[in-house]
């Protein structure tokens, strides 16, 4: 490294004109999906703490090596100049000024996925992938291995904007977002909205994407097309639910679409177990999707007495109509 | 089926093994690169090319450090038959959309085990340290048996060991048409082949690099008719539109083949999968109707089949089979007793009575 780069701090703040500074995002930028607010407000009461740090090239352009946000949040304050350290020259890697920016965003805060994304995209051209996974992922707080590092590529490389600020604000979970990568962006683009509109918890935000994709399939149909069914439609437009009410009722709408046979099953059962006269504290339940061939019977009781006085009562129901609820009626 | 292979790969040290060089040999207009020691002829991670097309292309040749003579992986959730696997090799050059091999090796190209022959020796130990026991042994499972059969010769190393053995068989299962070194083999007995089979839609549309259905069956009547004894696997069983007309196209077609009394043993089973392997499907094969009926997951942690739509097909299947022929030998692969009773109108009870039911085919087949 350049000498003065391992003497940044030794570097004397200059006073720099703001207009002279490209805001552009740069190469060594690490910052997505961030609220400016905080940071103008900060400033605003007691002025800038840290000054920028700069690379000024041969020619005089001066790009920003870390503080990106600072600059920023100095000229939407129209702020004249402001001190920065300058590092000058040609001859200052790239490579450095990104390690510079990694470790200074590091020590104050935590980078949202997309940002570690953008780090692990600016670090392939110049460290070598087993590096990579061996060093950097664990600082980004990833695990250390290429199938993770991979996801954080594409997601960086492939997804649009709009994702992208959805997986920054925590709107969309990294998990899903992969999910998503497989289908084309208009696609994708319409399952987000639908996840930004009813605010999916994480678990909704997987099922929506698994069974919109493979409905789309079963009725070959594009997935904005298949989206744009009216029952889908009716519940997001529904005034008389909130979010976690339309979500709940979405993937219920969805997952009957999907599993026809299997829901099915479950509300004859339901059916059979109502028409039971089983009171509160006793429950008969089925295994997930019935896959086991037993089912669960729960009694809820004090002592001996009144477990025996639940269980006889129990035992005058029809409990022999019960069945695998595909089978024919006794 | 024609295996085009562009690329080998050596793994250090495996160029004194006669397999390669007799693979060298055959192959002998392909560039080779050798491993480097750092294995950075793996693919990268990143490479989505090579994640496509799982190196199908590249055959590598390696020295095998495992077992290779291991038990099928079960699960104690359902009936496991009890199979044994000789792994020749990983990863098959056919395309099959619902291959579970897509997720479940982390490695691409096509591994071939180049030590193979040297280690037989062993194989045949374990084999024979336990002659009371019956091994019904296979080489399909990682792989498909005979696609590379042409290049790496692997019925010509192991069909005499296995032919000379009483407690042992082995079963060789494809969905190619590659029986010449079978058929050019003086081993008959205790050497089974096997086709997959499937409805002539799946067939078509889903098995990509395979032989037709009619060619499988052809190739399994010329083995049936050259002395070798002979089993089919409807394995996956896949729903789809018109399923029943379909599954009854193969069974006409087997009747019109095979003589049923030669076959030892046909299973069934119905797609199941690793749930990580479902978008490895839809990456690869966009256009595949094999992921659109009702997966739920199963005890093992595999998705499969709503029960009773599973229950629906084996009885259906059973039904057809039964009636072309009542002694198959049909089993299920990886099922619940209840699903035998349901379907089958029988159970095994326990993986062991599984076992003794395929144990007692093989006796009444080879003494």
């Amino acid at each position: 490294m350049k000498k003065e780069i391992n003497n940044i701090t030794e570097l004397i703040p200059q006073s720099v004109p703001l207009r002279n500074i490209d805001d552009s995002p740069g190469p060594c930028c690490m910052s997505f999906g961030f609220d400016l607010n905080p940071l103008i407000q900060s400033i605003e009461r007691v002025g800038l703490i840290n000054p920028p740090l700069l690379k000024r090239d041969n020619q005089g352009s001066i790009t920003i090596i870390t503080g990106y946000r600072r600059i920023k949040a100095l000229k939407s304050l129209h702020t004249d100049s402001a001190g920065c350290r300058i590092l000058s020259g040609d001859n200052i890697l790239q490579v450095e000024c990104l390690l510079l920016n990694l470790h200074d965003n590091l020590a104050i805060r935590k980078l949202n996925d997309v940002e570690k994304g953008m780090v692990l995209v600016r670090l392939i051209p110049w460290v070598k992938t087993l590096e990579i996974v061996d060093h950097y992922m664990p600082l980004l707080g990833l695990p250390s291995n290429k199938a993770t590092l991979a996801s954080y590529l594409k997601i960086e490389e492939e997804m649009e904007v709009q994702a992208k600020e959805s997986i920054a604000h925590g709107q969309l979970s990294f998990r899903n977002a992969i999910m998503l990568l497989d289908i084309d962006s208009i696609s994708r683009s319409s399952i987000i909205d639908l996840i930004s509109n009813m605010k999916l918890t994480v678990n909704q935000q997987r099922q929506l994407i698994d069974y919109t994709i493979d409905l789309s399939h079963v009725e070959g149909r594009s997935i904005p097309d298949f989206l744009d069914d009216q029952s889908i439609k009716r519940i997001n437009s529904d005034t008389r639910m909130n979010n976690p009410q339309k979500g709940r009722a979405l993937i219920r709408y969805l997952r009957m679409k999907r599993y026809p046979s299997v829901s099915k099953a479950e509300r004859e059962f339901k059916k059979m177990v109502s028409r039971l006269n089983l009171g509160e504290m006793v429950r008969i339940d089925h295994s997930p999707s019935f896959e086991s061939p037993y089912y669960r019977l729960e009694v809820l009781f004090k002592d001996g007495p009144s477990l025996r006085g639940k269980l006889e009562n129990f035992m005058r129901e029809d409990i022999d109509s019960l069945r695998d609820p595909w089978k024919k009626k006794r | 089926m024609s295996t085009k292979i562009d690329k080998i790969i050596l793994d250090k040290g495996v160029q004194e093994y006669k397999s390669t060089k007799s693979i060298l040999l055959q192959l002998r207009d392909i560039p080779v690169r050798t491993e480097k020691d750092d294995g950075s002829e793996e693919a990268p991670c990143v490479s989505d090319e090579m994640k496509m097309d799982m190196g199908k292309n590249t055959m590598h040749l390696v020295s095998y450090q495992g077992e290779f003579l291991k038990p099928c992986p079960g699960t104690k959730e359902y009936i496991c038959c009890g199979y044994q696997i000789l792994n020749v090799g990983t990863n098959c050059p056919l395309d099959c959309s619902y291959c579970i091999l897509q997720a479940y090796f982390n490695r691409p190209n096509l591994r071939v085990h180049v030590n193979l022959e040297e280690q037989l020796g062993q194989v045949f130990e374990a084999i024979d340290s336990e002659p009371d026991k019956i091994f019904r042994v296979g080489t399909g499972e990682f792989t498909d048996s005979l696609a590379l059969d042409p290049i790496t010769r692997w019925s010509e190393m192991i069909l005499k060991g296995f032919s000379k053995r009483k407690n042992a068989v082995l079963e060789l299962k494809t969905k190619t048409a590659n029986t010449a070194g079978l058929l050019g083999s003086k081993y008959r007995d205790r050497i089974i082949v096997s086709w997959s089979l499937n409805s002539p839609f799946i067939s078509r549309r889903e098995e990509h690099g395979a032989a037709s259905l009619t060619r499988r069956l052809e190739c399994a009547r010329e083995c049936q008719s050259e002395g070798f004894t002979i089993g089919f696997h409807f394995d996956p069983l896949i729903q789809h539109r018109d399923w029943m007309d379909e599954y009854r196209k193969t069974v006409d077609l087997m009747d019109r083949y095979i003589e049923p009394e030669g076959i030892i043993w046909m299973s069934l089973g119905s797609f199941r999968f690793m749930p990580a392997l479902k978008p490895i499907i839809r990456r690869r094969h966009p256009e595949t109707s094999v992921l659109d009926g009702e997966f739920v997951l199963g005890l093992d942690g595999k998705m499969r089949y709503f029960k009773p739509i599973r229950m629906e097909l084996y009885a259906f299947l059973k039904e057809l089979l039964h009636q072309w022929h009542p002694d198959l030998g049909l089993y299920l692969c990886m099922e619940s007793n209840e699903v035998w009773q349901e379907s089958m109108g029988w159970r095994p009870e326990t993986s062991e009575g599984l076992r003794n039911y395929l144990d007692e085919r093989v006796r009444n087949f080879f003494g």
